[in-house]
């Protein structure tokens, strides 16, 4: 075990980056067949935990990340970050901002610009930091990360697998209060997703940001969260919300322990229900 | 919410309709300035111009070019001629023979490059040097070649489309997914399954796409074969040679309204021909409809 | 063995036959129970591969590796300091722990197999990586690692060896010999068939030879060849052309492209007019051309500016419209303003299809320019052709159209070189693809 890992701080403990999700509602509506997305969803993200959203491809879990990140609007309900109004009734749109970071699926590294361009984008952008100083702390941080020897590359270059974890970096340049995982890893073979988890755990001692992670592997949440909810299929609202109890820091060896399983036990059949469900409502990949 | 979705669609609509009779506003004024310009009201635009070097009465550009009013009148004087229908169809029938002869020679000769190695090493070379040649560069050598005008445009016609489908079936072919063949070699198929259930479906999309482009391209090679060959025989009055030589002679007669109903009309009629070639588009590839 | 090399993790996906070479490369060896293959210290010459049996793996403590003992087994491998200039000592001491059949594969020649493969070699190393990163976290050699990764890479970038490389490889490909072929047989068709069998038809036109002796004639019968002034005055003359017509379409059509791609008001005000015009083939416009302008320069100009303006500006639209949403995204959550993800995310998500629309834009500008002389002009490639028909000049048609296919030829290529110089991203992504 690293040096890191044991210094780790306890989850709850920073003090930043508490999400509230009041009662939101989602109504897609092209054409006038109203969808219902997300449905009456309630779930509180206590400052500095990772929680792991998983349901079904498709039920609406990214729904809810594009409405914290404030890529669309909700239908009611509200958002809340620290007790501030990200949206709700009179604004129903969140002004996405670099508090609230998205890591994409597919991933959204800029594929013109090389690595170390990516990571020193957000703070030239904003202002922040001079180009010079950016890129200087873009370096320093791409070094902690494990990334020396790829800044010069562009992002078609690297491996899947490093793109994701520059992807992160970019995103704690800007020192968010929230980092929103979108399907990080599904591209990724299990190989390299299980480097992965153990480098994105790595990051989060360090950093101790709050993370919404969406996925559909109940292994890969059970493993990474402190809370993982359960959704329903279409339209999405949490079926059942899990407390994990297994201490952090943690490391692979937390998969072969009896916890885990048993834990895994508990849930799996919510989640295959919900799958079946989605398969019978013929919902596409995406 | 409903109501707003749909009411966005209008919006969309009206702005373009906005912008298309603005667009004919602006075009009836331009026009129209060579009644205008040159009252009194006018004489600071007019001082305006001359400093720019336009000592002329009327706007530079727009104003020697006939006002919509007088091009629709110009339209209803034609449009019982029969002249002028016998102009569409023989630019029609010219470009439908190209782009049929392309077709029929095209898409075989590129699927020939794209499945025998050899072929493509001895024949694609050749149609690289080629092809940069704009096609219209080949109508005095086609007219020296071809025993009558008619074939003659017709084959440069045939050239503009003949580049474009061969390269998209080539394309086509080439980038059809490995594991198609794959999966159809272990189920058994031969090669001339494979060659008419996979590549000649893989490839009917880019032939498409070939074929849409490739009609544009005949419709510019037409009317400027029609313009510059003089438009075939003259024999058949004023429009015996397509709606190309409808414009060329409109232009030598001095009616400049006819002009311009020549070329709104050649570009219905390109417009028609691309619409058609999508329908047969979507009935050959009925598997790309859902996207 | 092959089997066995096939399971390996750094050999899984490598090919049939460079398998068959690392294979040959290997030789068997049997180590009896507690018998010590290396120890920490040693030379690192080989790397092994498990056959069979067990083999107790044990890092140095001063490598600070997560996990430092390994029990290894069948198609595991280790020894891999033998592929590493840095160390060459062993940091690990390997010890059988049951009999064991093992495979020796010399690290140097090794390394020299993969590089000269660079495609898989490059994948037989970044999986060497990803083994030495998942299961022994030794830091320093991770970083290596990455040094040799980027060595196999660097060979691709090193331009005029590649280009010396790929020549020779096309040298021993048939292609040239069928290349030659094909033009032997396009060439023989021509001069058999116009002057020695003097087919119907064929008779008529220039004959191969007629145009060649034309063309390379210090006095020629028909007044253009290299020699003269003028043959290279209307070259320049089109180009002149060309040039004007393709700058100013580029500038106006791409920025419009642009904005109607970025905002969607915008595109709905203007996109309508533009799809009206479109249609009508440019060669309609010359009479009103001719009608418009009052220099016939400027006319000729304009026509050949209408049609690269239109392909120019569709292309770019297309080409902001399929900027995935994502980048967008990533960039306002980043804290772009509007302007800046224009300039950052939308022009140069743009430019492949820029560059995409200025290749077709090139084209279709030669096509209209053509046509515009032809039709009026004094001077230009179009005009020769076309008064050397008037005139009964035919080997100069001839010459009129193969001056006009390689000009044309040549300044598209120019406009490709210069996408490729401002896409370095996207060459360097291309190159890696296995092109």
């Amino acid at each position: 075990m690293s040096a890191i890992m044991q210094q780790a701080v306890p989850a709850g403990t920073a003090a930043r980056g508490a999400i509230r999700i009041e009662d939101v509602v989602k109504i897609y509506d092209p054409g006038g067949a109203a969808v219902m997305a997300v449905d009456h969803c309630s779930l509180d993200i206590k400052a500095g935990e990772i929680c792991m959203i998983v349901g079904p491809s498709g039920c609406g879990k990214t729904t809810l990340l594009n409405a914290i990140a404030g890529f669309h609007d909700i239908t009611s309900g509200r958002i809340l970050l620290d007790g501030e109004l990200l949206c709700g009734a009179d604004k129903p749109k969140a002004e996405p901002g670099s508090d609230r970071i998205v890591v994409f699926q597919n991933g959204a590294l800029f594929p013109w610009k090389t690595n170390l361009d990516n990571v020193a984008f957000g703070p030239i952008m904003q202002g922040k930091l001079r180009p010079a100083e950016a890129k200087e702390k873009a370096l320093s941080m791409m070094a902690d990360a494990g990334l020396s020897g790829v800044e010069h590359n562009y992002p078609g270059e690297i491996s899947s697998g490093m793109r994701r974890r520059v992807e992160i970096v970019r995103a704690l340049m800007n020192d968010p209060k929230v980092l929103l995982l979108d399907e990080p890893y599904r591209a990724l073979d299990s190989l390299t997703k299980s480097v992965m988890h153990e480098a994105l755990l790595e990051i989060y001692y360090k950093n101790k940001v709050t993370i919404f992670f969406i996925t559909h592997d109940l292994e890969e949440a059970i493993f990474l969260g402190h809370k993982v909810a359960i959704m329903t299929t279409r339209p999405c609202k949490p079926k059942k919300i899990l407390e994990v109890d297994i201490p952090h820091p943690r490391d692979y060896s937390v998969l072969t322990s009896r916890r885990f399983r048993e834990l895994i036990e508990e849930t799996n059949e919510a989640v295959h229900e919900e799958a079946l469900k989605a398969f019978a409502a013929g919902e596409k990949e995406g | 919410m409903a109501l707003a979705k749909k009411s966005l669609i209008s919006t969309a609509l009206w702005r373009g309709v906005l912008s298309i009779l603005l667009f004919l506003v602006l075009w009836e004024l331009g026009s129209r300035s060579r009644h205008w310009l040159i009252q009194e009201e006018f004489e600071w635009m007019r001082n305006l111009l001359a400093m720019a070097g336009w000592e002329k009465k009327y706007l530079p550009w727009i104003g020697p070019i006939p006002a919509p009013s007088e091009v629709l009148k110009a339209w209803g004087g034609v449009i019982g001629d029969i002249g002028y229908w016998h102009s569409w169809y023989k630019s029609f029938s010219r470009v439908a023979g190209g782009f049929i002869a392309a077709m029929i020679i095209g898409i075989p000769f590129g699927l020939l490059l794209a499945v025998s190695r050899t072929a493509f090493g001895i024949g694609f070379p050749v149609f690289e040097v080629l092809r940069p040649i704009p096609p219209l560069a080949w109508v005095p050598a086609s007219i020296i070649f071809w025993p009558t005008q008619e074939l003659s445009i017709t084959f440069v016609t045939f050239l503009g489309a003949f580049y474009t489908i061969v390269i998209n079936v080539v394309g086509g072919a080439k980038s059809i997914d490995l594991r198609y063949f794959q999966a159809a070699q272990s189920m058994g198929s031969s090669s001339w399954d494979i060659f008419r259930r996979i590549i000649l479906p893989g490839t009917l999309p880019s032939i498409m796409v070939g074929s849409a482009v490739g009609m544009g391209i005949t419709w510019e090679v037409v009317v400027a074969a029609e313009m510059i060959s003089g438009g075939g025989s003259q024999i058949g009055g004023t429009a015996g040679g397509g709606l190309g030589f409808f414009i060329w002679n409109s232009y030598v007669g001095g009616s400049y309204e006819q002009i311009v109903v020549g070329m709104i009309s050649i570009g219905i009629a390109g417009f028609i021909s691309s619409e058609l070639l999508r329908s047969l588009g979507k009935y050959v590839t009925p598997w790309l409809r859902l996207r | 063995m092959l089997e066995i090399l096939k399971k390996t993790m750094p050999f899984q996906v490598v090919s049939d036959t460079m398998l068959r070479r690392i294979a040959e490369l290997g030789k068997r060896v049997a180590y009896d129970k507690a018998a010590i293959i290396y120890d920490a210290g040693d030379s690192a010459g080989d790397i092994y591969i498990i056959l069979s049996g067990k083999v107790e793996h044990t890092l140095e403590p001063g490598v600070n590796a997560r996990r430092p003992v390994q029990l290894l087994g069948a198609g595991d491998v280790f020894g891999w300091a033998a592929l590493l200039e840095k160390f060459p000592h062993r940091l690990a001491k390997a010890v059988a722990i049951e009999p064991a059949e093992i495979v020796r594969i010399n690290g140097d020649d090794l390394l020299r197999l993969l590089e000269s493969d660079p495609d898989s070699g490059d994948v037989v190393m970044s999986r060497f990586a990803t083994m030495i990163t998942r299961d022994y976290t030794v830091p320093d050699l991770i970083a290596q690692m990455r040094a040799i990764h980027r060595k196999l890479h660097s060979s691709d970038i090193q331009g005029m060896n590649l280009t010396m490389y790929r020549l020779s490889l096309w040298l021993k490909s048939p292609r040239p010999y069928l290349m030659l072929i094909g033009f032997g047989l396009f060439l023989s068709f021509w001069y058999l068939a116009v002057e020695v069998w003097k087919l119907p038809r064929f008779r008529e036109m220039p004959g191969l030879t007629v145009v060649i002796k034309e063309w390379l004639n210090p006095d020629p019968s028909y007044g253009l060849s290299i020699y003269t002034a003028e043959y290279y005055q209307h070259i320049l003359v089109s180009i002149w052309r060309v040039t004007q017509a393709f700058v100013l379409a580029s500038l106006l059509g791409v920025p419009l492209g642009l904005f109607l791609g970025w905002s969607r008001k915008f595109k709905e005000y203007v996109f309508p007019v533009f799809e009206t015009l479109r249609p009508i083939p440019i060669l309609a416009w010359v009479p009103l051309a001719i009608v418009m302008f009052i220099s016939t320069e400027s006319a000729v100009i304009y026509l050949t500016f209408l049609a690269s303006f239109f392909a120019t500006a569709l292309n770019t639209m297309l080409g902001v419209e399929s900027i995935d949403e994502s980048y967008v995204r990533a960039a306002y959550c980043l804290g772009a303003k509007r302007h800046q993800v224009f300039r950052h995310i939308i022009i140069p998500g743009a430019l492949p299809f820029i560059f995409t629309g200025l290749q077709i834009s090139i084209g279709v500008s030669w096509f209209s320019l053509v046509a515009a002389e032809m039709v009026s002009g004094q001077y230009g490639l179009g005009y020769v052709i076309n008064t050397s028909y008037t005139m009964v000049r035919y080997p100069t048609i001839v010459i009129g159209m193969i001056t006009l296919g390689f000009v044309g030829y040549v300044t598209s290529a120019m406009v490709r070189i210069l996408g490729d110089y401002l896409m370095q991203w996207r060459v360097r992504e291309l190159a890696l693809g296995g092109q």
